[in-house]
């Protein structure tokens, strides 16, 4: 692992041998548990500097507790989100909309988008969602006792719905499954390649929606405007980005690690499969333990956070996975605890960027749970096998063969 | 008794309405609507679960009224706020 030099305003001892990209379980792992893997960082003090804690090697400060990482993520005057994640792949310097937007300008793109993610629009997608996730799984069946969840549902199925949000065809699955692989998981060649490939894809759907428009997501946004104006090119290409970038593997890697969690513990499986109108409350504990993001933020100023001297430009990481692993705010916090209540988890973050998605991810996963364990009889892994995890910036879960012969 | 809602800290969670459909109403956006909310007798306890429930720390139980209510109802357990 490479040692950054730790910066001159850090106390050696705030400092950790920690990282979500190369500790222990979080390099791909055969049967590995990288959410339990971090917890391990509510041992030491609340608040530590990581010397190499984001896909680019940079050093960030960790905040572990809940109720601290709420506050960063409330005060966006001192916590900025304008760091050009996405783009300084490419050496370039333009936002994602509205992720890396700070208010008041975050505000005007976030409205614009809420009315097409809000829970009655959800709502109204349901049973399309339902109807993917029965399809699915009756094909599954159909051909055998035995299948990668992860291959053969959890990505056709959520990518799917995914598409038909943005327009595009489904044919183009494997494609842009494969470009957020590359992007998320790859190395310093495949993340620019995937990258520049992503921004072409969206300045050609952009280019194509304002010459003939249809009913899709990226028409609407050709055609919007914000602050009774159109939209620059950038700020097209900066939300469309986004939206296909937040939508291809987040909500496929949560169905994963919960059908894993599933499958090795056979009685809450029973527990949801005899009584599903438990998978609602369920599913937030699965999404309090096996969120798959971290977030981060640049501080605009100095300042002394919670004994931690932070100074202007520091990287400040606020990852959900420790956060909803914090004794301080839940109770026993890594036993998995499928009747939780109060549940307050970090999954879709805190403050102004609360997920948009989050209505949606949500009745994905209840419902691809409620179909999948209504249709199947008892899974476990398939025996031989074993699912690979990996952490970084984005949790994911590469494979999961399931057998219920 | 009376839910007091802090709007400038509603993110659109949604969580309060999940819980409780009848007492929280979301706007288009998916956020709740502004002012305090009083609830009727028989719901306190469903309000109090969604009071809990919100991630921002969004809604708070107006204690002036919450006295007026049996507390045992709603003890937290162990090692939540
Ligand atoms: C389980 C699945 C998902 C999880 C855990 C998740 C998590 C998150 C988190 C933690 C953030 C906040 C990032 C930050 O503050 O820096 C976020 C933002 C966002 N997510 Fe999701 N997400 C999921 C699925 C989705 C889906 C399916 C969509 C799109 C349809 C989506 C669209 C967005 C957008 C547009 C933002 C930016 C919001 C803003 O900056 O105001 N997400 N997501
Ligand atoms: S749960 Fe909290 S943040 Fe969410 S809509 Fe209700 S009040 Fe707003």
């Amino acid at each position: 692992m490479a040692i950054n030099p730790v910066p001159d305003h850090v106390p050696p001892e705030m400092v950790r041998d920690f990282s979500l990209f190369t500790s222990p379980g979080m390099p791909p792992t055969p049967n590995g548990d990288p959410h339990a893997a971090v917890a391990c960082a509510h041992d030491g003090p609340p608040i530590f500097y990581s010397p190499y804690n984001t896909q680019d090697g940079r050093g960030t400060w960790v905040i572990t507790r809940a109720a601290d990482q709420r506050k960063v993520l409330q005060d966006t005057e001192t916590f900025s989100s304008h760091r050009s994640i996405f783009s300084s792949v490419l050496g370039e310097t333009w936002p994602t909309i509205p992720l890396e937007l700070d208010p008041p300008a975050h505000g005007a793109f976030r409205s614009l988008l809420s009315p097409l993610l809000s829970p009655k629009r959800v709502t109204a997608l349901e049973p399309a969602v339902r109807e993917r996730a029965i399809t699915l799984i009756d094909g599954i069946t159909a051909s055998g006792t035995s299948c990668d969840v992860m291959k053969d549902f959890a990505f056709p199925f959520t990518v799917g719905i995914f598409l038909r949000f943005l327009g595009l065809p489904d044919q183009g699955l494997d494609t842009f499954v494969g470009w957020a692989k590359d992007l998320l998981h790859g190395n310093d060649v495949e993340r620019p390649v995937a990258a520049r490939k992503i921004v072409a894809f969206i300045d050609e759907l952009a280019n194509n929606r304002r010459k003939d428009p249809v009913d899709d997501l990226m028409t609407f946004i050709v055609q919007a405007q914000v602050e009774g104006r159109r939209l620059t090119d950038d700020e097209i290409r900066g939300i469309g980005v986004l939206v296909f970038v937040a939508g291809l593997d987040t909500v496929a890697a949560a169905i994963g690690f919960d059908l894993a969690y599933l499958a090795r513990n056979i009685k809450d499986q029973e527990l949801l499969r005899s009584e599903p109108d438990r998978i609602v409350l369920a599913t937030e504990e699965l999404l309090r333990a096996y969120p798959p993001i971290q977030l981060i933020r640049v501080a605009t100023k100095d300042i002394d956070f919670e004994g931690a001297p932070i100074r202007k430009g520091d990287y400040v990481s606020c990852a959900t996975m420790i956060a909803n692993r914090d004794p301080e705010e839940f109770e026993s916090p890594n036993t998995v605890d499928l009747a939780r209540e109060h549940n307050r988890h970090a999954a879709f973050g805190y403050g102004p960027h609360r997920c948009l998605g989050s209505h949606l991810a949500r009745r994905e996963i209840v419902i691809g749970l409620e179909e999948w364990l209504a249709r199947l009889p008892t899974f476990r892994i398939k025996e031989g096998t074993a699912p690979i995890t990996c952490g970084g910036h984005v949790f994911g879960i590469e494979n999961l063969i399931l057998d219920w012969s | 008794m009376r839910i007091i809602v802090h709007n400038a800290k509603c993110q659109g969670h949604a969580r309060c309405s999940a819980q409780a459909p009848s007492i929280f109403t979301l706007d288009d956006e998916g956020y709740v609507l502004r002012g305090d909310i009083n609830v009727a007798q028989g719901d306190e306890l469903l309000a109090s679960r969604a009071v809990r429930s919100c991630p921002e720390r969004a809604l708070e139980v107006d204690s002036s009224s919450a006295a007026r209510f049996d507390p045992a109802a709603i003890q937290p357990k162990a090692g939540e706020a």
